[in-house]
């Protein structure tokens, strides 16, 4: 089976909180002292992927978009055995809309050639929009199951996938290809490489595509929504007593307070 | 006849047929000779390793160690006993040989003095004192039964042979003294205990014809020994030397190998195949003496590790004709399981315990290299702490601050800023990162202020030296970091360190020069401690606290600083500091180290509760740390241990600052 895994490079989301800065004149987090890592839900996708390749056989093929440097996420990829990757350059700044990235993938995936199924994390650590999958099924008129945590083989042609829901969990079948989002669960826990595979992963092919390369004109895609506004959250304490000469009273007066206060929110 | 310038004795008085002993030699050298020979050859099919640099330092180690016995004397009874044995049977052959350059080359030298004070009286006594080694040997063995020990019938029989030979060497010399009316006899006073006692008991002709059966009985026992001795433990009296010749002669902080990755077929050791020539010899210099697992702060909470285990499977293994060498030996006995190996601290406690100079040590970092980096396979808690540190440059996942948060409110410039900077102080993960040793922190950068020192930080610069990184095993990552570091030092042309952190300390002194990085480093307990020497700063206001002090194995034992921390010890205090039971080379590691603090123990093995329990034995109210692991383990410990007790952890650089912050010097 060859399964494609899509994976994205984000701001390292464990830098302290201290140091986690906003530009808000342009609606984005400041790169500052944090670094670049995998989204961990690609990792748990890449490692669903690992998984079922060394149960079933096949080959894993694993594609980013991004700027230049989106190269150390693949490296990694490459050093966790799997088998090729492809970045397709993106240094424009802004261009990073789910949609925008899911033709660019689209796109990517299809000059990659045959495929059995694309794996993506269920969304991304930065964001956390979740879209991409979604728009990426649409793109390339696939099924898609979302919130997975395994795959297995059904019949010739089919995968079975298990699901979870707020209740609990859904076994479904599909036919292939098809696209599936993965989610974090105990089994897919990303596995570290081995130090010969990291060395080697420097070593192995690495292909290289522009947006022109794969057919997508950096001018046509116009995002679907837009960041109004920007902020980190901020944590205040308001102390106030509430007066009255009776118990009954401060009750009374408590709670219309309470309901003035959450009527604000 | 009676002028002592004449005496001697007849050798091989009573015996006939004497040719029968020298064909006897033959067979015995040959066998024992096979014996030995076929431990060099295992030995050889080990990897090179150079062992025999600096000769005169070796002699002097080999002289300490080996002639005056002095690590074996740090255990007294074991020590004295061994002594006695040791000594004894030196003697005795010196003994032997004077009778051979006697006889056999006819050159007469056991003649008047040297034969009466020596060959008669000394021989005599050690000859007793090896017998009474034994009995208290026999003693240890088949009635104290310590835990440590092995036992086995070889052991047993070892025991026995010895003391047989002898006695039976008092008896020979007893009854020729009685029958042969030795006018020098009381020269040997033991043998003519026996000779006065058989006169009361035997006739002379009884006496003769015991003297030839036990001389030859003696001499068989003797042959026996010599030719079994090299298929037992009893072949150390030769492993035990050459060990102690070719010991590491580098601080145990400097054990470490470097992997050259381009060249290397395996990463780390799974089998016999990764062992150099002197890994092999370390495990035949092996007298089972079970000090090591005794010291080992994992072994005595409980846990599976034992070091004396490791090296006597592996011993097992590799004298297995039948055994595979290039078998993987993890899991095969559970000495050699996974669980054990990721049980040490790496503190080194077996390593300066081992009588003979074994590394057991390093074996169990080199192995944990070949799970790390061939199986990739190692505790999930240990795998975060190296994924963060490949990451983010810092083993400590979750932290809430950066590297320069603890400068807050204090005048410290980073390297980039002060280029003038003498000194730089490498305020290491532990420092930074940690709330808790902030405060270590701030309160060292405050002294160096007031010391008038110039120093600078890196700052964001800073990465972890790769100490966590190497002992558990990913040497690929500590090279990586120790390459980085090495170039943000360049840039800088730093010179001088001084760091709060001993593992950080130790990486510096004794792993980067491997890497081409050489610096003067600097403890900060020894910065502080020359400053104070210097007088640029004095401890004018001493706490009125009794302080204990905890010696972390990464400075004490890796690299022998016992005494800078306790002179700051001793002045932050206008009470005598007290010592722990355990303390410098013995000191009892907090269990933070060798990534340990990475992983979470079970609750009632807990190595940190342990250490933590001998400190409240001593009733200090204070225990001074110098080293940010401890601060966090023992903190841990005391504080589940100590009930309603008032007893802190703090670091030598808080109780100094706190002893000299108001003061007016300087």
């Amino acid at each position: 089976m060859n399964i494609i895994v899509c994976i994205k490079q984000i701001l390292d989301p464990e830098i302290p909180a201290r140091d986690f800065r906003v530009d808000s004149a342009k609606r984005e987090a400041e790169r500052g002292s944090a670094n670049l890592v995998t989204n961990i839900f690609c990792e748990n996708a890449l490692e669903t992927a690992l998984q079922f390749r060394e149960a079933h056989g096949g080959k894993i093929t694993v594609v980013s978009v991004g700027p230049e440097g989106a190269e150390d996420v693949l490296r990694k990829a490459l050093a966790l055995t799997a088998n090729e990757a492809v970045l397709v350059i993106n240094d424009a700044p802004g261009l990073a809309d789910p949609l925008f990235v899911a033709r660019t993938l689209a796109a990517a995936i299809r000059k990659i050639g045959a495929f059995d199924a694309v794996l993506l994390g269920r969304e991304a650590g930065d964001w956390g929009a979740g879209q991409t999958g979604g728009l990426l099924a649409e793109e390339l008129g696939l099924p898609c199951i979302s919130f997975a945590e395994s795959l297995a083989p059904a019949a010739p042609g089919a995968v079975q996938v298990k699901r979870q829901t707020d209740s609990g969990w859904e076994l479904l079948e599909s036919t292939m290809p098809l696209v599936v989002t993965i989610t974090n669960h105990e089994k897919n826990v990303p596995r570290i490489p081995k130090t010969r595979d990291v060395m080697q992963s420097y070593r192995k092919p690495l292909t290289k595509w522009t947006l022109a390369d794969v057919g997508i004109d950096p001018a046509s895609t116009a995002a679907y929504y837009e960041v109004a506004e920007l902020s980190i959250p901020r944590k205040e304490t308001q102390c106030e007593f509430i007066a009255g000469d009776t118990l009954e009273a401060k009750i009374d007066a408590f709670a219309s307070r309470l309901t003035e206060v959450m009527r604000a929110l | 006849m009676n002028d002592p310038l004449q005496a001697t004795r007849q050798v091989l008085w009573n015996i006939d047929h004497v040719w029968v002993m020298y064909a006897l030699l033959l067979p015995t050298m040959g066998v024992a000779g096979y014996g030995i020979y076929r431990r060099v050859q295992r030995w050889r099919r080990g990897l090179s390793e150079n062992r025999f640099d600096r000769p005169l330092e070796r002699v002097a180690l080999l002289m300490q160690n080996g002639l005056l016995q002095l690590r074996t004397w740090r255990k007294l009874y074991p020590g004295t006993l061994h002594a006695m044995i040791f000594w004894g049977f030196i003697v005795l052959t010196i003994a032997t040989t004077v009778v051979m350059i006697d006889y056999d080359f006819g050159i007469p030298i056991m003649r008047g003095n040297f034969y009466l004070y020596f060959q008669s009286l000394t021989v005599d006594i050690f000859g007793a004192l090896a017998i009474v080694g034994i009995g208290m040997a026999g003693y240890r063995r088949w009635i104290a039964r310590p835990s440590q020990l092995v036992y086995t019938r070889e052991a047993d029989g070892l025991l026995v042979l010895i003391l047989v030979i002898l006695v039976s060497g008092f008896l020979i010399e007893g009854w020729r003294i009685a029958a042969t009316d030795d006018p020098w006899g009381a020269w040997s006073p033991f043998g003519k205990l026996v000779a006065d006692v058989s006169r009361q008991v035997m006739s002379v002709d009884a006496m003769i014809v015991a003297h030839r059966l036990t001389w030859w009985s003696h001499l068989l026992l003797v042959f026996g020994l010599i030719a079994w001795a090299p298929y037992t433990k009893l072949v150390h009296v030769v492993t035990s030397p050459l060990n102690l010749y070719t010991a590491r002669l580098a601080p145990i902080g400097a054990t470490l190998r470097k992997i050259d990755f381009e060249h290397s077929e395996k990463l780390g050791i799974n089998s016999l195949a990764g062992f150099t020539w002197k890994d092999r010899l370390d495990f035949d210099a092996c007298t089972e003496c079970g000090r090591c697992t005794a010291v080992c702060p994992a072994n005595r909470v409980g846990k599976l590790l034992s070091p004396r285990d490791i090296i006597l499977d592996l011993r097992s293994l590799a004298n297995d004709p039948q055994a595979d060498p290039t078998q993987s030996y993890i899991g095969a006995t559970p000495a050699l399981s996974v669980e054990a190996l990721w049980q040490c601290t790496t503190c080194g406690a077996c390593v300066e315990a081992c009588p003979v100079s074994i590394e057991q040590m390093p074996k169990i970092v080199d192995t944990r290299r070949f799970l790390v980096m061939e199986d990739a396979e190692f505790p999930e808690t240990m795998q975060q702490a190296l994924t963060s540190l490949e990451t983010r440059g810092h083993p400590l996942r979750g932290t809430a601050f950066s590297r320069v948060d603890w400068t807050q409110g204090l005048n410290v410039t980073t390297m980039a800023e002060a280029k003038d900077a003498d000194v730089l102080l490498w305020v290491g993960c532990g420092g930074a990162l940690v709330e808790r040793n902030q405060k270590v922190v701030r309160s060292l950068a405050q002294l160096l202020t007031k010391a008038g020192v110039k120093f600078a930080i890196l700052g964001r610069e800073e990465k972890c030296t790769g100490d966590p990184a190497r002992r558990i095993g990913n040497e690929f990552l500590f090279s990586m970091l120790a390459e980085e570091n090495i170039a943000t030092l360049d840039r800088y042309q730093v010179k001088t360190i001084v760091t709060s952190c001993p593992h950080c300390f130790n990486t510096f002194q004794n792993e980067y020069p491997q890497f081409g990085g050489r610096y003067e480093v600097f403890h900060h307990s020894e910065y502080l401690a020359k400053l104070v020497s210097e007088g640029r700063l004095s401890a004018d206001l001493p706490s009125d606290k009794t302080i204990t002090f905890h010696d972390p194995c990464y400075l004490g034992r890796h690299n022998g600083v016992y005494d800078a921390p306790r002179q700051l010890v001793q002045i932050s205090s206008s009470l005598a500091p007290v010592e722990m039971q355990q303390s410098r080379e013995n000191g009892y590691c907090c269990g933070g180290g060798g990534g340990m603090s990475f992983i979470d123990e079970p609750p009632n093995q807990r190595v940190n509760q342990e250490r933590a329990r001998q400190v409240l034995e001593t009733n200090a109210d204070v225990v001074a740390v110098g080293c940010p692991f401890c601060m966090t383990m023992l903190e841990d410990g005391i504080n589940a241990r100590k009930g309603d007790r008032d007893v802190k952890v703090m670091d030598i650089a808080e109780l100094l600052w706190q002893a000299v912050e108001q003061s007016p010097t300087s």
